[in-house]
């Protein structure tokens, strides 16, 4: 790996602290997301149309060492009320009792048990605390190093009403289907 | 003219009834769908709103096209200057209104970040970005076409039961499946 020179060399604090976690990042790689240029996206569909939408804010810690996938462990808090779809409307109903319930449940969590590596990156099993309920999702993700931390995407896919995201009518799955696809790109920076 | 068809074709009757039947479903729709709150309702009724007016738009482009290349019958001979313009005109009325309102529906839901299904079949790309004031606008629009679609149609048929109790003529008889032209057309 390159060293960061000009980092060094600029003997900033900060600049201190990345080139001390560039040396010790081979023993302890810990991450968390860089808020600004990482992305926590669902896709639903709703009368037969996909509709998109974000989490704006969340929070990501990984430790992650594809040399030892038993310590690994990638942990997710996300500000469920920060959900935006495009569309104030859709907004305001899925942060309603019936659905979010964001009153109530104003968090998300995911936090990896096990990670395995597959043939075409990684993947892993861990536990979805959604509206109160946690239940077992699995993702499928790449892992790559980079020059200043790494980069961590993927896709997972679960049924919302696993997790009691549509009560009354949003029951029906005919209009709005059950399966949601959930997609992540985290642009890890190495923890301080 | 001996040999000038003095009835609309099987094919120009079918899109005419298809259409005018599709039309009034669309009515329906829009009107229950509009109150309603954001909802599992509403979204269903809209959705087959929406297939349905996809569904005008496409027959819509088959029927313009076949127009093109099939005239109309002519008017009978005894109308007045005004009461050929007044049905040339409601005709054109009605062709561009088979097109703007699919479309203004069709871009108001694009603006408002809601793709259009075709009966979950397949998904309609987009026509513009969300953008909430575009979405006022052509909600407005579209209200306001409806309206004004609704006045046509309402002097369509009233011209239509004119033409067949009071002239006597074939002007409605003759966009009637299963009939025969009896009357005369001159």
């Amino acid at each position: 790996m390159k060293m960061p020179m000009r980092l060094s060399a600029a003997a900033s604090p900060a600049a201190l602290m990345i080139s001390t976690m560039m040396f010790s990042s081979a023993s302890a790689a810990t991450y968390a997301a860089d808020p600004a240029s990482s992305r926590l996206e669902f896709t639903g569909v709703q009368a037969g149309a996909a509709f998109k939408g974000v989490f704006h804010q969340f929070t990501a810690a990984v430790d992650f060492d594809p040399a030892a996938l038993a310590s690994a462990r990638i942990e997710v808090t996300i500000e469920v009320k920060s959900e935006d779809s495009g569309d104030k409307d859709r907004d305001d109903t899925m942060r309603g009792a019936d659905i979010f319930d964001v009153a109530h449940f104003p968090t998300a969590h995911y936090v990896t048990r096990s990670i395995t590596r597959t043939a075409t990156g990684f993947s892993a099993v861990g536990a979805l605390t959604l509206r109160g309920v946690t239940k077992d999702v699995p993702i499928e993700f790449k892992f790559a190093s980079a020059a200043a931390g790494a980069t961590l995407s993927g896709t997972a896919e679960l049924k919302r009403l696993d997790f009691g995201v549509g009560r009354g009518d949003w029951k029906n799955t005919d209009w709005v289907a059950d399966a949601v696809k959930v997609a992540f790109s985290l642009n890890l920076k190495p923890k301080t | 003219m001996p040999n000038q068809a003095t009835r609309y074709s099987p094919v120009a009757q079918t899109f005419h009834w298809i259409i005018a039947g599709l039309i009034i479903v669309q009515f329906v729709l829009g009107r229950l769908a509009e109150p309603l709150p954001l909802g599992v309702h509403k979204l269903s009724l809209l959705a087959r709103h929406k297939s349905v007016g996809m569904t005008i738009l496409i027959l819509a482009v088959l029927r313009l096209l076949w127009r093109l290349w099939h005239p109309a019958p002519p008017l009978p001979a005894g109308m007045t200057r005004l009461e050929r313009i007044g049905a040339r005109g409601t005709h054109m009325a009605f062709y561009v209104l088979l097109f703007a309102m699919p479309l203004t529906g069709w871009t108001m839901s694009s603006a408002k970040n809601y793709s259009v299904s075709w009966f979950g079949v397949f998904t309609w790309p987009n026509l513009i970005g969300k953008n909430e004031a575009a979405f006022e606008f052509l909600r407005t629009t579209h209200d306001t076409l409806s309206g004004l679609l609704f006045a046509v149609a309402v002097l369509h048929i009233l011209a239509a039961l004119k033409h067949h109790f009071w002239n006597r003529d074939d002007v409605l008889v003759r966009m009637l499946p299963f009939t025969k032209t009896a009357r005369r057309s001159q």
